[in-house]
This record gives structure tokens, C-alpha cells and sequence, in this order.
């Protein structure tokens, strides 16, 4: 071939790249595809931290474990969504990017040993991306998936004891309680199963998708929809007890304390309702004027709510009277749940420089930030 | 930086979701058309230029050879030429730039209404005019056609869904092949190999993007070539029908 027509055709499949750069990144194809996810157990704080997931030292965030150990060499893919934990493991998954072109993604689950986070087992039969972890309870592994199913695993072994299959996408965290599983689905629905085989013992229509966890309290669940509504729900019958309207979206988890039900709107608008009648506590709802993926978190005595904005900014509310105590701002966005543990709280954003910060839950000083400044990319 | 027509265009994708039986096909169709019927006076004089190309060829081929060996004259003959029949050289891209933003816009749309990613479904849940009739509760749109996910990329569980980005090669090629001059396309010169390699090229490239991002991308490449493919026919057509018109009226009656 000679230079000349080598020369054309290097110009046009730069024109075609620049194309495709074009409609790809112009319809929003170049960006983190999810969020990352935080558990704090008793040894550490467990992270499901992008390229590995770690175990860290909660005084200093010195990794006590990560898997993988180097993950150049591993294609272990990337940990967006919250480990569940239970005793002896730590169960997260991953996407796996496709090799050559026309490959797939590949979505695994992967249990680790809790104690050295050693691989136990994996399974990689779903189609879809795990948008949200799973829960461990009553001996499975239960996690819903974007292929529109509900995924039960031996927690042991990590073999499918069962599978249920809904309308839609499955991008919410269930809840197991004794012998059964609460999960909703982007098909509006909210199913509750039974542990042992996934047969459905009620499901729960809304006028929108279920993309969070239920609470329980007093045999009531409390989960928001996409319709702009937080339901109670009565945990036995699936039959509805009272609606609450908001601005907005509800897609973080509520949360309830005493007799309230905290929870956060995408709009931003932070709501605390009477878990009996759906009252609203305080006179106004506070608006974070930032939109707010995830749902709050308290802390242990109920006195402090903490919430994460997209803006970067981790608010922190007084219950009494929804006032802002104090507010920290970092760079990248603060899209999962922030996670408490005494006098500290422990936030994740991503992009950003730092992906993980410990904070007094007191007065929002950083203790640490995570990763240290030497291990972070050079700008 | 187009979301400030996707956000817009992915509201009116929910409203004609809504009136159309909750279908999703349906509302990418009828988005498309919509948008199709507005950059219509854009895409006729994109596909007027290249009409008229075609027939000015001959004229073109004949001017290459003469000043086979004298580039800047060729280039002041072809210049006069297209000043003579009143043809502006660079009036196929203008068009055909202006309707980009909304292309990326409507390409964004339907990734907001159907999103493959979490990010993709959160960005767009604080730009839902409330305010429109039955769009609560909408998003993200049922996305199920012929078995396949429209919010998912084509894949092997759903092999039949590979068949949309071949869809998406044959209708771009008809587009391409439609609107590049087909004299030009058989010579030698730089433009014609150019012609001829884009007519490949530029069918590949949008398989090879269907085929990583989600299936209702493709439906709407589909439509919106075979619409083009459509108003092309319709435009020449006419032109055609034109012409013999003009034609039997400067030939004398034969009572005269």
C-alpha cells in the first residue's frame, strides 16, 4: 500500500475515532459506570474500593488485607457495590471488563475469607451488572442483578440454590429477615420470598421502581419509590399502611429511630415522618440543594443524621430540628451511604482524590483520608 | 455539553411514552420522526447539495482530466463551475453540522430514559419535568422488545439483538451509498477513494458503537437512516418528475 493511501486511511479512522469520541462521551459513555461501597466491621473498615477490596484499619487506614493483592495481574474487574458481612466472609462483586471487541462483561460475585481476604469461591452466571450488594442470612447469599433476577447462593460453597425472576432490573439491596427476603425491582414492585426457594409470599405494587432497602420496625417496612412516595408497608401481608409524598425520588435506603423514619429524596430534601401515621416531625423538610443519591445514616444514640450530596459535601443534621451542625467538602461526589462507628463517620466519593475520609462525627474534622498522599496518582 | 437538549428532548420521549401504550419502540420512533420533521429543511438542502453533485460529475470528471497536472487551476474551474449552477461546495456540511447537537442530544436522551448505568438513571432524576402529565413514576422506561433489553448492549443470551447493529450497517450503508456521487465514487482521484472508503467506513464505525452501547441506540440509527434513505427518494423524485415536467413544456404541441 503506499504512503498516500495509508495517509487517507489513518485520516479517516482518526475523523470515525473522533466521531465516536463524540457520541459516546457527548451522550454521557465516558463515566465511572457506578459507585463504590463501605462496611465497618469489627476488625476494620471493609471496602469494596474500585480495583481491590480492603480491609482497613480503622485508626489509620493502613490495609490489613486486599484482594486482589495485585490487581494489574488479576482481571478481577472493578468492586463498585457495599460487601455484606457475616462472620468468617466478605461477599462483593465485580464487573470484569470484556476481552476483544465483541467480549462481554463479565459480573462475578466473589466471597473472600473475612480474616484474610483469601478468594472462597465465585460465581459468574449472571448477565447484568450488580448495581447494589447483596445480604447474607439463613445460610445463602441473595443479590439482585440488571438481568432482571434474584440471585440465591450457599454462602459456603457459592453454588445457585435458587432464582427469581422479575420485570425489571434488580438494582436494590434486599433484606432478609429470618426465612424471608425483601427486595424491590425496577418493575415497581416489591416481592417478598422465601429464603428456602424464592416462592413469592407477597409482592407490593408501586406507582414507580424500587431501587432501595426496606427498614423494618415493629413488623412495618418503610421503602420510597420512584414515584415520589415513602410507603409503610406491613411486613406480613404486603398490604400498605400509609404513603408519604416528596419532591422527588426516593432511591437511598430510609432509615427509622424511635417512632421517626428518616429519609433523603434525589432532589436533596432530608424528611423525618411519624412511623405510625406518616406525619411529617419536622415543620419543613431541609433542602441539602445538592442532589442525594444514597440514604442517611445515624448515629448510634439517633442524635446526628449524616448525609452525602453529589456536590462532595457530607452534611451532618441535628434529628431535633434538621439543622445543618456542620458540613464537610471535598472534591468528587459522595453517591453511597456513609458509614458510623462511635465517634466517627466514614464517607466514599468517587472521582476524587481521596476515595475513602474518616470524620468526627462530632465537628467533621478529618482524621484520615484514604489513599495516603503517596500512593495517590500524580496529577 | 448536549444535555442541555437531551434533558428536553428525554421529557418529550416520556410524554409520548405515556400516550403511546407505554411502548418504548414506539416513543423512540415517534421521537425520531419528530426530530426528522424538524431538521427536515436542513437534511433536503444536505441532500439537494449532494443531488446535485451527482449530476454535476460529468462536468467534474471532465474538468479533473484537463487540468490533470495544474491543481490550482482545477480548483478555480470547479470553483466557477459550482458558481455557475449556483451549487456551494461546502452546502452538504453545514447542515449536516447544525443537526449534530441534535443527534448527541437525542442519542443522550434515550440513554437517560432507558440508562445502562446507575449514573446515567441519577443524572437524569433531577431533570423529570414533574409537571407533564403521567411522567411520575416513568423512568426508567420498560425497555423489553422482541426479548431483547433496549437498555443493554447487544449480548450472546439475547443473540437475535446482534441483529440490530447489522441493521444499523445496512441502513447507514444505503444512506452512504445514497448520498455520495457514484461517478465520484469510481474514479481515481483523492476525492473518490475518500468517497469510496467513507461508504465503508462510516457503516462500520456506527455497528461497531451499537455495538457497545444499549439496543435502543440502534433502533433509533435505523429509523433515522431509513427516513433518510426515504426523504432522499421522495426528493429526487420529485426533482425527476420535475424535470419532465419542464421538459414537456418546452417541447412543441404538435397542434401548433
Amino acid at each position: 500500500m503506499d504512503r498516500f493511501r495509508i495517509r487517507r486511511w489513518l485520516t479517516l479512522l482518526a475523523v470515525g475515532a473522533a466521531l465516536l469520541i463524540g457520541i459516546s462521551g457527548c451522550a454521557g459513555g465516558v463515566r465511572p459506570m457506578s459507585w463504590m461501597g463501605l462496611t465497618i466491621v469489627e476488625e476494620g473498615l471493609v471496602a469494596a474500593d474500585l480495583q481491590q477490596v480492603r480491609l482497613l484499619n480503622v485508626s489509620d487506614a493502613a490495609p490489613l488485607w486486599s484482594f486482589p493483592t495485585d490487581p494489574q495481574k488479576a482481571r478481577v474487574g472493578t468492586f463498585y457495590v457495599t460487601p455484606a458481612v457475616d462472620e468468617q466472609r466478605v461477599v462483593v462483586a465485580s464487573q470484569v471488563p470484556p476481552t476483544g471487541f465483541l467480549g462481554q462483561p463479565k459480573n462475578v460475585v466473589w466471597a473472600l475469607d473475612r480474616k484474610t481476604g483469601n478468594e472462597l469461591w465465585q460465581f459468574d452466571d449472571a448477565a447484568g451488572q450488580y448495581v447494589e450488594g447483596g445480604a447474607l442470612g439463613g445460610g445463602l447469599f441473595v443479590i439482585g442483578n440488571s438481568d432482571h433476577n434474584v440471585y440465591a447462593l450457599d454462602a459456603e460453597t457459592g453454588a445457585l440454590r435458587w432464582t427469581f425472576k422479575t420485570g425489571y432490573r434488580v438494582w436494590a439491596t434486599p433484606l432478609i429477615v429470618s426465612d424471608t427476603v425483601y427486595i424491590g425491582s425496577m418493575d415497581h414492585h416489591l416481592y417478598a420470598l422465601r429464603l428456602s426457594d424464592g416462592g413469592v409470599r407477597w409482592d407490593f405494587q408501586a406507582g414507580g421502581a424500587f431501587a432501595a432497602t426496606p427498614a423494618l420496625r415493629n413488623g412495618t417496612l418503610y421503602i420510597g419509590a420512584f414515584d415520589d412516595k415513602l410507603y409503610a408497608i406491613d411486613a406480613q401481608a404486603g398490604t400498605e399502611r400509609w404513603r408519604f409524598a416528596s419532591a422527588n425520588w426516593f432511591w437511598g435506603s430510609p432509615l427509622v429511630y424511635a417512632d421517626t423514619v428518616y429519609a433523603v429524596d434525589v432532589s436533596g430534601n432530608v424528611y423525618a415522618v411519624n412511623a405510625e401515621t406518616g406525619a411529617p416531625v419536622w415543620p419543613q423538610p431541609r433542602p441539602l440543594e445538592t442532589p442525594v443519591r444514597a440514604g442517611p445514616v445515624l448515629t448510634e444514640d439517633g442524635s446526628r443524621l449524616f448525609v452525602g450530596g453529589q456536590n462532595g459535601t457530607l452534611y451532618a443534621l441535628d434529628t431535633k430540628d434538621a439543622f445543618v451542625v456542620w458540613s464537610s467538602e471535598s472534591e468528587g461526589q459522595v453517591l453511597s451511604p456513609p458509614v458510623v462507628s462511635g465517634s466517627v463517620v466514614y464517607e466514599s466519593r468517587i472521582p476524587g482524590t481521596y476515595r475513602i475520609r474518616a470524620l468526627y462525627v462530632d465537628n467533621g474534622r478529618p482524621i484520615w483520608s484514604y489513599p495516603p498522599v503517596a500512593e495517590q496518582p500524580s496529577k | 455539553m448536549f444535555d442541555i437538549l437531551a434533558y428536553p428532548l428525554a421529557n418529550l420521549m416520556l410524554l409520548l411514552y405515556n400516550y403511546l401504550g407505554h411502548s418504548t419502540v414506539l416513543a423512540i420512533a415517534v421521537l425520531t420522526l419528530l426530530i426528522n420533521l424538524i431538521t427536515l429543511p436542513l437534511t433536503l438542502s444536505q441532500q439537494r447539495s449532494a443531488h446535485r453533485m451527482q449530476e454535476l460529475q460529468p462536468e467534474l470528471e471532465k474538468l479533473q482530466k484537463k487540468y490533470a497536472k495544474d491543481k490550482e487551476r482545477l480548483a478555480q474551474e470547479q470553483m466557477k463551475l459550482y458558481k455557475e449552477v449556483g451549487i456551494n461546495p461546502m452546502g452538504g456540511c453545514l447542515p449536516l453540522l447544525i443537526q449534530m447537537p441534535i443527534w448527541f442530544g437525542l442519542i443522550g436522551a434515550i440513554r437517560y430514559c432507558i440508562p445502562s448505568t446507575p449514573l446515567e438513571l441519577f443524572q437524569f432524576s433531577n431533570h423529570i419535568y414533574k409537571w407533564l402529565p403521567g411522567v411520575i413514576g416513568l423512568v426508567p422506561l420498560r425497555s423489553t422488545f422482541l426479548g431483547m433489553d433496549l437498555g443493554a448492549p447487544p449480548n450472546p443470551a439475547q443473540w437475535w439483538s446482534y441483529a440490530l447493529p447489522i441493521l444499523v450497517f445496512v441502513t447507514t450503508w444505503a444512506q452512504q451509498k445514497l448520498l455520495t456521487p457514484p461517478t465520484a465514487a469510481k474514479t481515481q482521484s483523492q476525492a473518490g477513494a475518500m468517497n469510496q472508503q467513507m461508504q465503508i467506513m462510516m457503516p462500520l464505525l456506527f455497528m461497531f458503537f451499537t455495538l457497545s452501547y444499549a439496543t435502543g441506540l440502534s433502533v433509533y440509527f435505523v429509523l433515522s437512516s431509513a427516513i433518510r434513505v426515504g426523504q432522499f427518494y421522495l426528493m429526487r423524485e420529485g426533482q425527476h418528475r420535475q424535470k419532465a415536467e419542464d421538459k414537456e413544456q418546452v417541447r412543441p404541441k404538435p397542434s401548433e
